[in-house]
């Protein structure tokens, strides 16, 4: 209530203080009903995370609220979805202090397996609105493969379009996927607010958060028309080939490589949300411009080893591990203009292929529990590889003549076979 | 089946009664004939394709929302605004081999199925609403099922409409009691009813009759006409069909309840409400606080409602972590779920009797570890059964043996040998190589790297437990049960199967009342601190008088707190017949060979520690 009379040496009620008077009022709530809120709003993070002197030059300009008065008529918090104790008695004191409040459902994706279950919708995002200003609210909800995940931000037919300004949001355009962050509390504008400790990796992830959900009900669909195989054989391929995807996802993210599920792994994740029990190994894409050389001895500490090795890193690179008795092939895919490509050798030849897909960009997804990257363009992607019939399985494929962007690609100069063809 | 005279005998076997829930962890001793189970699987398919149309269906996967960036205009259609309709247009027919109910032109019962339905149908209405709110079937044919509609009866609140109809017979054990009951509601008809008579009536509880025929069987041989009854009910306002419970939000969910379902005693009632709320005590250290609880239901449920209220009243129990999973789009066992604040899952039902079981304990458990990805165990339980004070007491000082010993393959609640006469030491725990299930506690590993990936599919008509329960899965690994049971299985009273089988395995079962019961030695459960304790037992064991019968009272002294030891032959794992002998004049489980560890049983007799060993697969033989 001090707030209004907050005057500046002008006398009058700036913005910026009524903004601050806002988010006061809501962190005092939030502290008040324990609700571990942290400010994951990418401009006032963009700001403490830059130097000092642009920071005392913003000081200068807004003494009272240098960051968190950032001009937008919008915060964004994040709470992990556990703290949120269905207490209806947050949204009842927030109310009673004057905001307004729109709350955001959707389905729970943890439900939404190849089985058909329905739970009730669960709160997604919350958005409360005081003197025009918005603060939102995301909901971090824990998933299996490890991570935390916010829902995509739709509004249902009967809810009030001119509530905030939803395009400024920087939550809720698509679903997200964000390692669960260590907090800490400081104190921003005299207040005090949690913040991700580091602040730079957290924008980061925010930029590269976008997180596919698995097509279950046409997953469903396909495994009436193909049943999936559960033989024994069929099964324990299912668990070696999640243990080797976990330990690429594992070893990958110590080098801090990104890289993506493809070929045939990521058919079986968009056709049937999970592995092809007989396509015999697991292959990742990774480009070209993310190689290390130190990739190789990596895998080998984690067990792995070395089966072969084609092309180099300027064309065509190729690397394949070997896992307990099955594969781990690596593409390094090269950028040419808008398409992207990455190469093959056939080894007693020397012959070259290439394979050509359409630019992408890469989203998270779930893999039998594991966190992985794929192509956001999925789709054009598989069909790219697989062509206009890839919802039909195909048991024999043959790598240099089956794919539908495969060209030939030349012959690997017999001179310089030994460095381009090796084979452990 | 059909009515049959008095001094026959009803072949007691009405399969199609028979809930697939019903039979979780009993062995198939009770087969109905071949023809009553294709009989069964056909209506089980019917009701379901039929529950699966007509009643609450999650809108699957698309939801109809937009992205935020389409502005579209409001286009939901609004809810049916309640219609100024007065008065509900009611017809219900009796007859030999069939009953309907129709209000306002919706058919809200039909029953024409041959061998199934007979006796007294009971309808409740919503006296403001028109909306269903119970339907029951007493057969009344039987005995003491007008005792049970008597109950019934009297649990419904003043001023809902009822609806009775009768199909086949209805009156043969139908007793004064019931029938002065009927008359005091207003029935003209009911103290002449009588073998093979048909009659409807309908009535509003404690107000006037809206209309009642009824039609006399000419002879012991034939039934009376059929009878179809036409007329009006008068609707009351909204408020006059409400109580006036102070408004809090545990109200406003008995409200919902109320207004939507009847039939559970005093929750609805106006002035002195049952809780449904519990605030049981906290547990000092709980190590199963956060332990998720997956609770698996089919459509029984008044069960659940007994169930739900067991476990929100066990010392320690956390509300959050409860998820019940509904087997199928049923209204009513959520609505029991959502009465008590607790979330509700519902399963699209994959497959018939024991596979679709089987489909809905797997959909659960993946939903659950999906739920709470940091947890690693899942506390296991079934609709129908009561769970003890101390359950998560008990839970709480044994889960960590889970973690520690990877010869464990559960904790169970429930232990099969554990009767009022063979049960005694609430603080004592046994190692058995069967998986007793009835209240279990599960590893997050077992089920992830084991279970699921290998979990029967659902043509293959498999038992969950009895998969559960085969070497390739068990591999040898065992279960840490409590001496006297924490959990009570009353899945099979007032369902119409086989009272003798209830009452012989399961009525008498001990189930712990006493809250915070200390466990002795726990740690002692540990694979080879528990052969070092068997040891001890065997060494201090007084061996019993082999040459007396073990069927007579004095086979075990009448001493107390002593412990004996006692031999039987089983020369294989299949050698069985000794150990049954034994078991069925100890009253004890005698239908498959359960509750051992490596050919040993522990039991009491009188207050007296009795081992039996088998001679000679036992190694401590």
């Amino acid at each position: 209530q001090t707030g209004l009379h907050l005057l500046n040496p002008a006398g009058h009620v700036t913005s910026s203080q009524v903004q601050w008077q806002t988010l006061k009022k809501f962190l005092a709530l939030a502290q008040h009903f324990r609700l571990a809120v942290f400010l994951a709003d990418t401009t006032v993070l963009t700001l403490l995370s830059q130097d000092a002197l642009r920071q005392r030059d913003r000081m200068t300009r807004e003494p009272h609220c240098s960051f968190l008065c950032t001009g937008r008529p919008i915060t964004s918090f994040a709470l992990q979805a556990n703290q949120w104790k269905l207490n209806p008695g947050f949204l009842l004191a927030a109310e009673q202090k004057g905001f307004e409040l729109l709350e955001v459902r959707g389905h729970d994706p943890r439900l939404a397996s190849l089985d058909t279950l329905s739970g009730e919708e669960i709160p997604l995002h919350f958005l409360f609105r005081l003197h025009g200003y918005i603060i939102h609210v995301v909901l971090l909800y824990e998933r299996s493969g490890n991570y935390l995940w916010h829902g995509v931000l739709r509004l249902k037919a009967n809810m009030d379009r001119s509530f905030a300004p939803f395009k400024l949001l920087d939550y809720g355009r698509h679903a997200g996927a964000y390692d669960r962050p260590e907090l800490m509390l400081t104190v921003i504008d005299s207040l005090d607010i949690r913040v991700p400790r580091n602040i730079s990796q957290f924008l980061m992830q925010q930029q590269r958060a976008q997180y596919l959900e698995c097509r279950y009900h046409d997953a469903r669909s396909f495994l009436q028309l193909y049943p999936d195989d559960s033989s024994t054989a069929a099964v324990e391929f299912r668990r070696k080939a999640k243990a080797l995807l976990n330990l690429a996802a594992r070893t990958l993210g110590e080098l801090d490589i990104p890289f993506w599920i493809s070929s045939g792994t990521c058919l079986g994740w968009f056709r049937q949300c999970s592995i092809i029990s007989y396509s015999q190994d697991v292959d990742i894409g990774i480009f070209i411009t993310d190689f290390r050389p130190d990739i190789a001895e990596a895998f080998r500490d984690a067990g792995l080893s070395l089966k072969h090795k084609f092309g180099k890193v300027e064309d065509s690179l190729e690397l394949s591990f070997l896992g307990e008795d099955i594969k781990l092939d690596i593409f390094f895919f090269y950028k040419d203009g808008d398409i992207m490509w990455n190469g093959g050798t056939q080894a007693k030849s020397g012959r070259k292929f290439k394979y050509i897909f359409p630019s992408f960009s890469l989203c998270w997804a779930e893999l039998l529990e594991v966190k992985v990257r794929v192509p956001c363009e999925t789709l054009d992607y598989v069909m790219a590889n697989y062509g206009a019939t890839w919802s039909i399985p195909v048991r024999s494929w043959d790598w240099k003549s089956s794919p539908s962007n495969v060209m030939e690609n030349g012959v690997w100069p017999m001179a310089e076979w030994a460095g381009l063809i090796q084979v452990y | 089946m059909g009515s049959k005279l008095k001094g026959q005998i009803d072949p007691d076997s009405p399969s199609y009664v028979q809930d697939p829930y019903s039979r979780y962890s009993h062995p198939p001793v009770l087969e109905p004939s071949l023809a009553g189970a294709v009989l069964f699987l056909l209506v089980t398919v019917i009701v379901n394709i039929k529950l699966i149309l007509d009643t609450r269906r999650a809108a699957d996967e698309d939801p109809p929302a937009q992205e935020y960036e389409d502005v579209i205009p409001n286009m939901e259609t609004p809810r049916r605004p309640a219609s100024g309709r007065k008065v509900l247009d009611m017809e219900v027919y009796s007859s030999r081999s069939k009953v309907y109910v129709a209000v306002d032109g919706t058919t809200v019962l039909e029953d024409d199925m041959q061998e199934q339905g007979r006796g007294i149908h009971v309808i409740v209405l919503n006296q403001a609403t028109g909306h269903v709110m119970a339907k029951r079937i007493f057969d009344t044919y039987s005995p003491h099922e007008d005792e049970a509609m008597i109950l019934f009866l009297n649990m419904v609140t003043r001023g809902r409409i009822l609806i009775f109809t009768i199909k086949d017979e209805g009156t043969f054990h139908l007793k004064d009691a019931a029938k002065n009951l009927l008359k005091s509601f207003g029935s003209q008809a009911s103290l002449n009813l009588s073998w093979r008579d048909m009659w409807t009536l309908v009535v509003k509880k404690g107000g006037p009759v809206c209309g009642e025929k009824h039609s006399k069987s000419p002879a012991l041989s034939t039934w009376g006409d059929p009878v179809l009854l036409k007329t009006e009910v008068q609707l009351t306002a909204a408020e006059e069909a409400e109580c006036h419970w102070a408004d809090t939000e545990l109200n406003r969910r008995r409200k919902l309840f109320c207004s939507k379902v009847e039939g559970y005693g005093s929750i609805c009632s106006c002035k002195d409400p049952a809780p449904i709320e519990f605030n049981p005590d906290p547990l000092p250290n709980n190590n199963v606080f956060n332990v998720p609880v997956a609770v698996i239901a089919g459509n029984r449920p008044n069960y659940l409602y007994r169930m739900l209220r067991s476990l929100l009243s066990a010392h320690g129990v956390n509300p959050q972590m409860i998820t019940v999973f509904i087997d199928g789009y049923y209204e009513e066992p959520m609505d029991v779920v959502e009465l008590f604040g607790l979330k509700g899952v519902q399963h699209t039902p994959i497959s018939i009797k024991n596979a679709r079981v089987s489909q809905h304990y797997k959909a659960s458990l993946t939903a659950t570890f999906n739920l709470h990805p940091d947890a690693g165990f899942a506390i296991v339980l079934e609709e129908d059964l009561d769970i003890s004070v101390d359950f998560f007491s008990f839970l709480s000082q044994t889960i960590h043996l889970l973690d520690q010993d990877d010869s464990l393959y559960c904790i169970s609640a429930w232990n099969d040998q554990g009767y009022e006469h063979t049960a005694e030491d609430p603080g004592l725990l046994y190692r058995v190589e069967s998986m007793p299930g009835l209240g279990w506690v599960l590893k997050k590993n077992i089920y992830k790297d084991e279970l699921e990936p290998k979990w029967p599919t659902p043509e293959k008509l498999w038992d969950w437990d009895m998969w559960m329960r085969m070497p390739e899965q068990r591999r040898s690994r065992e279960c840490i049960i409590p001496d006297v049971s924490r959990s009570y299985h009353f899945g099979i009273i007032g369902l119409n199967m086989n009272g003798y089988f209830h009452e012989v395995y399961f009525k008498k079962h001990k189930f712990n009342t006493i809250p915070n019961v200390q466990l002795r030695n726990v740690d002692s459960l540990r694979k080879d601190s528990y052969e070092a304790e068997v040891q001890k037992l065997l060494t201090e064991a007084e061996l019993l008088d082999h040459s007396k019968n073990p069927c007579e009272d004095s086979f075990v002294p009448d001493t107390e707190g002593k412990t004996y030891v006692m031999f039987i032959k089983m020369e294989s794992e299949l050698d069985t017949s000794t150990w049954t002998e034994l078991a069925k004049c100890l009253h004890v489980w005698d239908l498959d060979v359960r509750g051992y560890h490596r050919g040993l049983w522990r039991l009491f007799r009188k207050r007296n520690h009795v081992l039996v060993v088998a001679v000679p697969i036992s190694p401590y033989s």
